[in-house]
């Protein structure tokens, strides 16, 4: 064989391995790393079991947003105005966070079935709103 | 009267761009002398009519002419001057002028360096700067015009530059990315004509090198000051955050490292001309793409700006246009043949070879990432998923690796074959000495050796043993040593800033504390090796917000008492909004990190704490390869052989 050609057979080989090994590793980290996002009514409508990871949407009702007393822990309830679900956080809440405005959050249900978020998002700004969570609005209306 | 000469500069500006797209081209067509040389006169009017244009919005923004719809919903009387003209990049329709304004300075820069080319490569070079320039014109003028009154009646007072935007970084950081995407441009010009006039491959792969270059270089330094800034100004303290509008800068910057490595290829031994060609293409996609995206509102984004479906198709058919004709371009005139030469394993060719499947493979697999929840939404028929940062975690680490085992040895490789091949056991042992001791000071300052620190250590220790240790040690014998490092400055300056920056982020991913917390005034917390202590909160009125402002006093371990750290929560009435200043206390080693919560009642307060150790190591290993890139840039440009 011709060294330029066995050369061009050298680069197309590695070429082919490292773009099969790389598709692995993405496919391999997609797979694990999806986060599903529900509206209230699909999330009742899932059933979904405790410890699944999903990212929840909808807009926090009004005058539901309770603070324990001397401690981090704050629940609120957020509506898609058709379902609501009660949500249990603990930690400092975006600044951005308040009611009548819309959240996504990100948690799962413990074990008595309530709502405990790892993370809350709320809009960038004042007319922002997170796309699924305009979507969905739309949809209910 | 000022916005209408703006409006007006921008439509003349758009008028003479589309001349210069197509009489030239006619000419060149046709044969036609006059046609050809009318480029020149043309290229200059588009440029200095659309930065007359830009300058009209600037200063229409320092005069608060609120009846313009652009600037009443941007600005505001209480703004403070200086951000009243950041404000004009503040929102989608300025930011679009800016970008255009940034196209015709590269333009004009291209213009006058290149004085002596051949007439024809260079005149085609310029018709496809101003059929880019023409689009994004037209653009702006039928989609988003910023130039748009508000009559009869125009409001007395703007609404606000968004709080967020208030701040130093954020004024620099969109003029400087912007310069890297566009910048792009210049590279995708080069090769189009290039690829049309059958130019002589020793002409255009130096040149697109040098622009390319150029080009990553300020857009390493766009990406790296939006991280830092949303490290500072968004009060969580994280510097990445795997956003689709970061994802999209980030493919261009691997795109465009990939390409001026491909082109060196291309330059000095006449391979890989073809991949040269199809990357620029490539890295000028992945431009008008982030650009796209950004402001088309399909992915979900933090930084998206309106949605607007309209806008969509005209950036979809721009975005087409240029990627179509280019490709066709190439698939009709790309004749090139490469070297008959043959190259070796133990080869600069494959090194780079390798450095561009890594780089090209990491950029496709984020987009791949950043563009799957549509995908998934289009085929589940809306089922809505996000893709966590996690995966773009996982991802990156296997590229990483590769890439520093690649730099460590950059230096030692040859062109065709690497007849010594001692370096490579040398740079061994001065890794596994170095990386010893790194982990013994790991160990003794930081208490405990983590996975993190390990990997991102090794890859540290290996690329600093390969370009600054053995290439000291082995031209420290030689008499050239300082000829030799002035020859390989900005590689060394580059390799070893990546090298920094990772170990930056190995460290600070593993190491940081992090804590939310409850505090009542006087209370003292401990938290790593400093005592904080809640001392006072205050309200303040400042021209355009209120602020809270609490005191924190800070004791470090040896009980000495340190300047007390302010950190505030702002509320923007006209805005309706509210921000976080953190207060940050850094030096080399670490950063401790502190924000205001909310108000828990009873006097007490709700903060989160941080500790960052080696966060700054991620942008000043960001500033060195902008400056080694940089570097290489000007070296390559002033070369002339």
């Amino acid at each position: 064989m011709n060294p330029l050609r066995k050369q061009r057979i050298y680069a197309l080989i590695f070429i082919l391995v490292g773009t099969l090994i790389a598709l692995f590793f993405i496919l391999n980290a997609l797979s694990r790393n999806i986060d599903l996002f529900y509206t209230p009514t699909q999330f009742q409508e899932s059933e979904l079991g405790s410890g699944v990871l999903v990212r929840l949407g909808g807009m926090v009702e009004e005058g539901s947003l309770v603070r324990k007393s001397q401690s981090l822990e704050v629940s609120f309830v957020i509506t898609d105005f058709n379902h609501s679900i009660k949500i249990n956080y603990s930690g400092i809440l975006p600044n951005l966070f308040s009611e009548n405005t819309g959240v996504v959050v990100k948690g799962s249900l413990d074990e008595k079935d309530n709502f405990q978020a790892v993370e809350v998002l709320a809009k960038h700004d004042e007319n922002y709103m997170p796309p699924e969570v305009s979507k969905a609005l739309k949809i209910r209306k | 009267m000022i916005p209408e000469i703006g409006h007006i500069f921008l439509i003349s500006a758009m008028v003479f761009a589309f001349a210069g797209g197509v009489f030239p081209a006619v000419g060149i067509f046709k044969k036609n002398a006059f046609l050809i040389s009318a480029y020149k006169p043309l290229i200059i009017s588009t440029s200095i009519f659309a930065l007359l244009s830009f300058l009209m919005l600037v200063y229409s923004f320092s005069k608060d002419d609120f009846s313009l719809l652009y600037i009443a919903t941007n600005s505001n009387t209480n703004l403070p001057f200086y951000y009243k003209l950041a404000a004009t990049w503040g929102a989608h329709e300025g930011s679009l002028l800016l970008w255009i304004s940034i196209l015709c300075l590269w333009s004009l820069a291209y213009f006058f360096k290149t004085r002596q080319e051949e007439d024809k490569y260079r005149c085609l070079t310029f018709v496809v700067l101003s059929q880019i320039i023409f689009s994004f014109i037209s653009f702006t003028i039928f989609t988003s015009n910023p130039f748009e009154r508000i009559l009869p009646i125009s409001p007395v007072q703007g609404v606000e530059l968004n709080p967020l935007l208030q701040d130093f970084a954020f004024t620099i950081h969109p003029p400087l990315l912007y310069a890297g995407y566009s910048g792009l441009s210049i590279p995708f010009a080069i090769v189009i004509s290039a690829l049309l006039t059958n130019s002589n491959k020793s002409i255009w792969a130096r040149q697109a090198r040098s622009w390319t270059l150029l080009s990553c270089s300020f857009l390493t330094l766009g990406i790296c000051l939006g991280s830092w800034w949303a490290y500072y100004e968004l009060g969580w303290g994280g510097w990445w955050f795997w956003d689709p509008v970061e994802n999209v800068a980030f493919v261009p910057w691997l795109i465009s490292v990939a390409l001026f490595h491909s082109l060196l290829v291309t330059d000095k031994r006449g391979f890989f001309i073809n991949w040269s060609i199809l990357l620029t293409i490539m890295a000028f996609a992945s431009c008008l793409l982030g650009t796209f995206l950004v402001r088309s509102g399909i992915l979900t984004s933090v930084h998206s700006f309106a949605l607007d479906p309209e806008r969509g198709v005209f950036l979809l058919i721009i975005f087409g246009y240029f990627i179509f004709s280019s490709l066709a371009i190439y698939a009709l005139k790309s004749n090139a043949r490469e070297s008959n030469q043959s190259y070796g394993l133990y080869s600069k060719e494959f090194g780079l070879l390798l450095n561009n499947l890594l780089l090209v493979i990491l950029a496709l697999s984020i987009l791949f990432g950043t563009f799957f929840p549509l995908i998934y939404e289009g085929v589940t028929n809306g089922k809505q998923i996000s893709v966590g940062a996690p995966y773009y975690e996982i991802l990156i680490l296997p590229f990483a690796a590769g890439l520093a085992l690649l730099q460590g040895v950059a230096l030692f490789l040859g062109w065709n074959t690497t007849e010594d091949q001692s370096f490579i056991k040398r740079i061994l042992i001065e890794t596994i000495v170095i990386f010893i001791v790194y982990n013994i000071l790991v160990y003794v300052f930081l208490g405990e050796i983590t996975a993190g620190a390990f990997i991102s250590g090794l890859m540290f220790c290996w690329i600093v043993a390969g370009n600054l240790i053995d290439f000291f040690v082995l031209n420290l014998k030689s008499s050239y040593l300082y000829k030799a490092i002035i020859r390989r400055f900005s590689v060394i300056l580059s390799h070893t800033g990546t090298a920094v920056l990772i170990l930056g982020v190995g460290i600070v991913s593993s190491y940081s504390l992090e804590n939310e917390i409850k505090l009542s005034k006087g209370e003292i917390y401990s938290f790593g090796k400093y005592q904080l202590s809640f001392e006072d909160i205050s309200m303040f009125n400042q021209k355009n917000y209120e602020s809270e402002m609490a005191i924190i006093g800070v004791t470090d371990m040896a009980g000495r008492k340190m300047t007390p750290m302010l950190t505030e929560k702002r509320f923007y009435p006209s805005a309706k909004q509210v921000t976080s200043e953190a207060a940050i206390k850094s030096t080399i080693f670490h950063d401790l990190y502190v924000t205001l919560g909310d108000d828990l009642g009873r006097g007490d307060w709700s903060f989160r704490v941080q500790i960052k150790p080696f966060v700054r190591w991620i942008w000043f290993g960001a500033i060195m390869i902008a400056l080694g890139t940089c570097l290489a840039s000007l070296t390559s440009m002033k070369r002339k052989e």
